[in-house]
């Protein structure tokens, strides 16, 4: 919607660029007029947009994590090693990690919407955590290319 | 038709020797560079119709073109970017061309070595080859991946070395950092008018921002490229996988974003020449829009490591920053400005001003996807989906793309004083927008839907959109193979001279 606004935009603009030419001085203050006013909306919404996205964020610290019951998910060429079954409305953390190279795990709800996403890198554990609202089948798919298989390498859990 | 044309032959049209050997080493890059991207168009349709199921490539094959895709299309749209500035820059001042030829020529080698990685050796580790896959778990022999680094040495080399080269020339031509930044403009300008002096005009800045942000991309490059092939002759030699993924994306990340601002110099130069006698010249605005974009291109890489959960937090909340601020100086100085020099200004539709102008859309409204995506809280939905393939597709494709197109219309219209009918601009839109549109759209749909990206075969409904999406890239090479034809007739033409007006 943003970008039919933007291409309505320009393309308004240009439909006026064929009819007869007026001096660039006339033009050039109303638009720097304009283009100040454009650039103080443009930060106000960048600044409320970032305030917004803030408690998005999915990074916790250890102690955050605490509470949670943890899961261990382990990546590797090409299948995923993790429980069968997860709680449902439970707060759960789902440590990732992988043995050879860089994997993502992408979670998909039964509906085949992703729900969570967070990359499994060797030497390093990625603490996920998650609510699972829907019960049901879900299936983790990778999201990261890790090879000849990559488009194979899948897995699910069930939520109960 | 002619009268519409003679303005700005008026006004460009030199023909000096040396302006002959810089025009020669503007096609150089461009030709080879357009050539590479011209291939790589047809081996991307080549997957996408894969995915779509009209024909199948082994998923070794698939994996391979792709990596071959994404590592050519980076260095074909880098060297048109790198030739037109080039050549740009000697009109103000002096470039030694056999550095240039040498810089191109590594380049090419580069590639090369790549190409015969990927379709000999069968190298499949992705352009971004992100360690440790191109050691571990290989399909195709070692080898592949020393010849595959070896490329990518010979890549960086060349690309340092132009960097160094119109590095320099701006910190002589105007008086080193404090006149190439246009410093005493934006902070003295009162002082500044009166000594005189004119600021670096706004394609200079292009240079310089390439040549600095460049410089480090390169270094990051070469840091990693070194890691790894040490890595390569020695196995057992640890890396940290976290520290190999940030200096892959300085690299990789930086290097993308400077092959869509390179070739907005041929806005700032070439967009003016189609309108009634009207500028684009450097205000205290542009200036500091170009040190913006200096810092926040260089730090927006963050925003690839955002589910890295390990990496510290704040560079997470600085990579989010950092992603909305690049924004801000082509949404309000750059896009603004080509608006407002386009508005009420009498201006010419050819194929090249066609080219320029509708490049800018395409770069805003992949920009837009974009935003989305640097979003921590959306990222989570679309990171590494079709959705990143979406939006810097459409910035290369219907932005930076279009931004040398219309370049080289514009050199072509100007040398031979004709322009294209209506009909063929008609034709070219449908193909080269319209299917271009199309195509993308496709990319955008999965992408909402959370079809993974780098995927040789995609859950539903990846395969039906990918059918779908398909035609619209059929459509799209046609446009282009449209302009390609149109391209070579404009430039059979006699050129064309305005002696009296000169
Ligand atoms: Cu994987």
């Amino acid at each position: 919607m943003l970008a039919a606004v933007a291409i309505g935009t320009l393309v308004a603009v240009a439909r006026t660029a064929q009819g007869p030419a007026v001096e660039q001085a006339t033009i050039q203050n109303p638009g720097y007029r304009l283009r100040s006013i454009w650039f103080r909306g443009l930060a106000v919404v960048a600044v409320i947009g970032f305030l917004l996205s803030l408690p998005a964020f999915p990074y916790y610290t250890r102690s955050q994590l605490a509470s949670s019951q943890h899961y261990p998910v382990t990546a590797l060429q090409f299948a995923f090693a993790m429980p069968a079954v997860l709680p449902i409305d439970t707060p759960i953390v789902l440590d990732v990690t992988a043995t050879d190279v860089n994997h993502g795990v992408g979670i998909y709800d039964p509906d085949g919407r992703i729900v969570a996403q967070v990359q499994a890198m060797p030497g390093y554990t990625n603490s996920l955590s998650l609510m699972l609202k829907k019960p049901g089948q879900y299936v983790v798919l990778c999201l990261e290319y890790c090879g000849i298989a990559h488009h194979l390498m899948r897995a699910g859990f069930e939520v109960r | 038709m002619s009268n519409t044309t003679a303005q700005f032959v008026r006004t460009a049209y030199r023909d000096s020797a040396s302006d002959q050997t810089a025009k020669r080493i503007m096609w150089l890059y461009i030709g080879s560079g357009l050539t590479l991207v011209g291939v790589m168009v047809v081996v991307g349709l080549g997957m996408r119709m894969a995915q779509g199921g009209m024909h199948t490539f082994q998923p070794g094959l698939f994996y391979s073109l792709m990596t071959l895709h994404g590592s050519a299309m980076m260095v074909g749209m880098a060297l048109c970017g790198m030739g037109l500035l080039w050549y740009l820059f000697t009109q103000e001042g002096p470039l030694n061309p056999t550095t240039a030829i040498v810089a191109c020529a590594l380049i090419l080698v580069g590639a090369v070595l790549v190409a015969i990685s990927a379709l000999v050796g069968g190298f499949g580790a992705a352009w971004t080859f992100l360690y440790p896959l191109p050691f571990v778990g290989t399909y195709w022999p070692s080898w592949a991946t020393g010849v595959f680094l070896a490329g990518i040495a010979c890549v960086v080399l060349g690309w340092t070395i132009w960097c160094l080269q119109m590095l320099g020339g701006v910190l002589t031509r105007y008086g080193g950092l404090r006149g190439a930044f246009a410093w005493d403009l934006v902070w003295s300008p009162k002082k500044f008018a009166a000594t005189g002096q004119k600021p670096p005009p706004p394609q200079a800045f292009a240079v310089l921002v390439s040549a600095v942000d460049g410089l480090l991309a390169g270094s990051a490059g070469m840091l990693v490229g070194v890691a790894l092939f040490a890595r390569w002759l020695n196995p057992a030699l640890p890396l940290d996988p976290l520290w190999v993924k940030n200096l892959t994306y300085i690299f990789g990340h930086t290097l993308a974003n400077l092959t869509i601002y390179m070739p907005l110099a041929a806005v700032y130069v070439a967009l003016p020449r189609y309108t009634h006698h009207r500028h684009w010249h450097t205000s205290a605005v542009l200036a500091v829009a170009w040190w913006a974009t200096l810092a926040f291109v260089a730090i927006a890489y963050f925003h690839h490591l955002y589910m890295d959960f390990a990496q510290p937090r704040a560079v997470q909340y600085i990579g989010e920053a950092a992603s909305y601020l690049a924004a801000f100086p082509p949404a309000v100085v750059t896009v603004f400005g080509g608006a407002l020099l386009v508005y009420r200004s009498g201006f010419r539709w050819t194929l090249g001003s066609m080219f320029l102008y509708v490049g800018m859309i395409g770069w805003v409204v992949g920009g837009i996807g974009a935003l989305l995506d640097v979003t921590v809280a959306f990222n989570i939905y679309f990171h590494n989906t079709l959705w990143v393939v979406a939006h810097f597709h459409t910035y290369l494709l219907e932005g930076a793309l279009l931004f040398v197109l219309g370049w080289v219309f514009y050199c072509l219209e100007e040398r031979s004083g004709a322009t294209s009918s209506r009909a063929v601009r008609t034709l070219v839109s449908l193909g080269v927008f319209g299917g271009g549109a199309w195509l993308l759209l496709g990319w955008y749909l999965a992408g909402a839907q959370g079809v993974p990206r780098r995927y040789a075969l995609q859950p539903a409904p990846g395969m039906e959109i990918g059918w779908w999406a398909s035609l619209g890239g059929i459509i799209l090479v046609v446009g282009l193979i449209m302009c390609g034809i149109e391209a070579i007739r404009l430039a059979r033409r006699p050129a064309h001279r305005e002696v009296s007006a000169a």
